[in-house]
């Protein structure tokens, strides 16, 4: 059976060129404008300038951490260095940092007597007992009866007894004849021996606080008390060199460890960035204006930190059943911009940050919205023209007087429809693609693949909405109701898409109305889903498999129907 | 051969409309005529024979046939003129018959040609801006151009001018004589009864009569209408034996019917009268439907009573 006839396809393409051409040239005008006006303009200017708020705020609050984490350490270290060195009296200007590191040569001398002496190496408790002597030796150093020693000694004031002191110079020693090795020239500091043994303490302590964190590894821990220990070291000589600058005149109380603290870390925030700087080619100026700002930022955070921690009605206000004070001081020193704006409004300002403007626009404004409503009005004038219209007039009767059958009257109808449809939509995607091309291709907000899903997705809506027109036209024999029924309810469905946009989520919450979003259930164009398609999923592809559906079902009712029923010709 | 045949066609559409229980059969080279006022089921006839409307009750064949079930299949032997006249949306009317002559897949057009001439159609015209006339002349073309065995034409003469119906007329008298069997649905009585062998008469849906036009021209009775001078001698003449189908006493007139070999039987009688003057009363298909319809109306108004 044949079910196209050449010359009745010829007659409906002759009838209908003129609408079909001016509605692909218009829609294509309107897409080539709308793809190539968006590439030039920059309208993600203002989206990218928003962005770069948060991202210098996240910045911001991320160094801000830094800082105060660095200072933490920094204070810590400080104080345990006040401490070792408070107890054993070592003061800058005196002689003890130096008779303790004699000590340490005069085990050395007492090691090697024993070794001419005995021919062989001590063993433990020999090491031990020479350890011991050599202890007293720095005892007897000074020369006078063990009941006087604190008047030499400055620590001892703070409640030290001699045999904790002994205990220490013991671990010193332990220390110097077990795991001491000489310092290179840069690492060298005023008191070598203790100095190091002192970064060791520190490197046990961090070791020992690592592991007992949960989750941490064994290998972590190490690097984390290594890099402790290094710290330590770099503390030591810094603070050992600020007062051999200084001489005579450094002011021991002005400089505490607050304030030391705090200068070293901000100090070693500028050299930090400074270095990044230059090594990443910057001028010295730039790298500099860019340190002198970090060090603000840290500065800043680390006097608000330390505000916090000693202001007695903040510490009231936390609820030290969750955290402890120094961590919600440092949590509310590191707020950022986004932080501190109320939440609903932080959510909105993001959304806009990361709302995609092209897609909107060219997606959900063009392709559901604005693309449609030239094709739509082709569809459904066309859809009636080539049957109900014919029935209406009675122009059908010259076709159905020749020995053409209704199927083939039908089909051929049908096949005109879908085969105009589909060349204004190959037009179109070839218009698109190269507007996309034109300005600039794949590095374009919505590359090639995006684009060209969007045109068979408005394809096969429109394949859709001209299955359903064809329906119309095919089951009434009167014009105004296949217009009515098949055209109300298409333009009916675009309407619900333009007020569907206002509920959906392509809009940004500040501008969305929830409630609007129940239009997008009224309307089929909800199944051409242009944000699953930018977002690179494929629940697209189920949708538009219920498009490809809904128009076949119509068309096989429609052509069916047309075969049954009465035709007032 | 019987080649369109109508068994009990009924097509009710509620309201009296629609049309009831037809009969009627057209022979091969018969001419039928359909006869009815406005909306009394003349087109919804040719509308089933053309298979385009589907029977609520009977049948209708056409060379044998189903019209419904075999659409498509008859239309090789129909050829249609559709009362309504609308065309596709074409420019100018060469272009329409071009493409109807396609979709008929006929390449020889010096029929269509020769009908163009007959009815002296400018068919190059804008369809949309052509007189009624001219569209008709269009659609004629169009209708008759397959030269198909079988002709069925709606209203076919509405809109043309009295020269042209002439011409046209004597188209379809062609026809006839090539031997097609042709159904044509008309308003005028006069021009069914020039062309057609039959006239079936159409009253709200039901045929009333087939007459045959043939015996309707070769009455074997003429009727003559007399007036008398002279009120005596009218009254003397009523006495005598003739047929006085219709007596006007206030014009001392009467109409006889006399057979057609007893004309000289009147003339003899009628040369002793002073007459005021002696006409024959002609007969036709009108009239003959009227006096149909007439009685008709009686028998539906008795029925119902």
């Amino acid at each position: 059976m044949q079910l196209i006839n050449k010359a009745l396809f010829k007659q409906s393409a002759k009838a209908n060129w003129m609408r079909w051409t001016v509605v692909t040239v218009a829609t294509c005008v309107m897409l080539a404008i709308v793809i190539i006006v968006l590439g030039n303009l920059g309208i993600n200017d203002i989206r990218d300038s928003l962005k770069n708020v948060f991202t210098e705020a996240n910045q911001d609050s991320q160094l801000k951490e830094e800082s105060i984490d660095a200072y933490d350490s920094y204070f810590t270290i400080m104080e345990n260095y006040d401490g070792l060195y408070g107890m054993l009296g070592i003061d800058f200007n005196g002689t003890v940092g130096s008779k303790i590191e004699n000590t340490c040569t005069q085990f050395d001398a007492y090691y090697q007597d024993f070794v001419t002496q005995n021919g062989r190496e001590p063993n433990e408790t020999e090491r031990q007992t020479l350890i011991d002597n050599a202890v007293q030796s720095f005892i007897d150093s000074f020369g006078v009866s063990e009941d006087l020693i604190e008047a030499f000694l400055p620590g001892m004031a703070n409640g030290m007894t001699l045999d904790e002191l002994k205990t220490i110079l013991a671990g010193i020693i332990d220390y110097y004849d077990t795991e001491y090795v000489e310092p290179d020239e840069e690492e060298q500091t005023e008191y070598p021996i203790i100095d190091n043994y002192f970064a060791k303490q520190i490197y046990n302590e961090a070791y020992a606080q690592e592991i007992a964190e949960e989750g941490a590894t064994e290998e972590y821990a190490l690097s984390r008390a290594e890099s402790a220990q290094i710290m330590a070291i770099d503390i030591v000589k810094q603070y050992q060199g600020d007062v051999a600058n200084a001489g005579s005149t450094y002011d021991y109380e002005a400089n505490n460890y607050l304030t030391i603290a705090t200068t070293y870390v901000n100090n070693t925030m500028y050299q930090n960035v400074y270095d990044i700087f230059i090594e990443e080619g910057q001028t010295e100026n730039d790298a500099r204006i860019s340190a002198v700002a970090v060090k603000v930022i840290s500065n800043s955070a680390i006097t608000t930190y330390q505000m916090l921690l000693t202001d007695e009605d903040f510490a009231l206000t936390v609820d030290t059943t969750v955290t402890t004070i120094p961590e919600a001081a440092r949590a509310e020193a590191c707020e950022s911009i986004t932080d501190q704006i109320p939440e609903q409004v932080a959510a909105a300002l993001t959304e806009l940050g990361d709302m995609d403007i092209y897609g909107l626009i060219i997606g959900s404004i063009f392709y559901r919205i604005a693309g449609l409503l030239l094709p739509m009005v082709f569809v459904i004038m066309t859809a009636n023209s080539l049957l109900a219209g014919q029935v209406d007039s009675g122009s059908m009767a010259y076709v159905l007087s020749t020995p053409t059958k209704r199927r083939t009257v039908s089909v051929t109808q049908m096949t005109y429809l879908l085969f105009s449809l589909f060349v204004m939509y190959a037009i179109l995607t070839v218009v698109s693609l190269l507007s996309v091309w034109v300005v600039g291709g794949n590095a374009f907000a919505i590359n090639y693949g995006e684009i060209a899903l969007f045109n068979l997705g408005a394809f096969l809506t429109m394949f859709a909405f001209a299955g359903f027109c064809f329906m119309c036209s095919a089951i009434f024999n009167r014009s105004k109701h296949s217009l009515s029924i098949g055209g109300g309810l298409t333009i009916f469905m675009l309407v619900c898409t333009i007020l569907g946009l206002f509920g959906s989520n392509v809009v940004p919450s500040a501008m969305r109305i929830d409630a609007m979003n129940f239009f997008n259930y009224l309307s089929i164009i909800t199944f051409f889903d242009t944000v699953s398609i930018l977002d690179g999923g494929l629940s697209f592809l189920w949708k538009f498999g219920v498009l490809l559906a809904i128009g076949i079902v119509c068309i096989i009712i429609g052509i069916f129907r047309f075969d049954k029923k009465d035709l007032p010709l | 051969m019987e080649v369109i045949k109508a068994e009990s066609l009924t097509k009710d559409y509620k309201n009296g409309r629609g049309i009831f229980d037809l009969n009627f059969v057209i022979e091969k080279g018969e001419t039928l005529g359909l006869v009815g006022t406005n909306g009394s089921g003349k087109t919804t006839t040719i509308r089933h024979i053309m298979g385009f409307l589907k029977q609520d009750k009977g049948q209708v064949s056409v060379m044998g046939m189903d019209a419904w079930k075999k659409a498509s299949e008859i239309k090789k032997y129909v050829e249609y003129v559709p009362g309504e006249i609308a065309f596709p949306d074409l420019r100018t009317g060469t272009e329409f018959l071009k493409n109807q002559a396609e979709i008929l897949g006929l390449k020889d057009m010096t029929y269509a040609d020769y009908i163009v001439e007959k009815l002296q159609l400018d068919p190059s015209a804008n369809l949309k801006r052509m007189s009624k006339g001219m569209k008709q002349k269009t659609a004629i073309v169009a209708g008759l151009m397959a030269d198909k065995d079988i002709l069925i034409l709606d209203e076919p003469t509405t809109g043309l001018d009295p020269l042209m119906r002439l011409s046209f007329l004597e188209l379809i008298e062609e026809e006839r004589k090539k031997g097609k069997t042709i159904l044509m649905s008309s308003q005028m009585f006069d021009e069914l009864e020039q062309t057609c062998d039959k006239v079936a008469l159409i009253f709200e849906g039901h045929i009333v009569d087939i007459a045959d036009v043939n015996k309707l021209k070769n009455l074997p009775y003429k009727m003559y209408k007399v007036e008398f001078l002279d009120r005596a001698e009218y009254e003397k003449f009523k006495k005598l034996n003739f047929e006085i189908v219709r007596d006007q006493e206030k014009y001392s007139q009467v109409t006889v019917k006399v057979g057609n070999g007893e004309m000289h039987k009147l003339l003899q009688t009628l040369k002793n009268y002073h007459l005021k003057f002696i006409a024959e009363v002609n007969y036709n298909l009108e009239k003959y439907f009227m006096e149909v319809l007439k009685k008709h109306k009686e028998e539906v108004k008795n029925a119902t009573n």
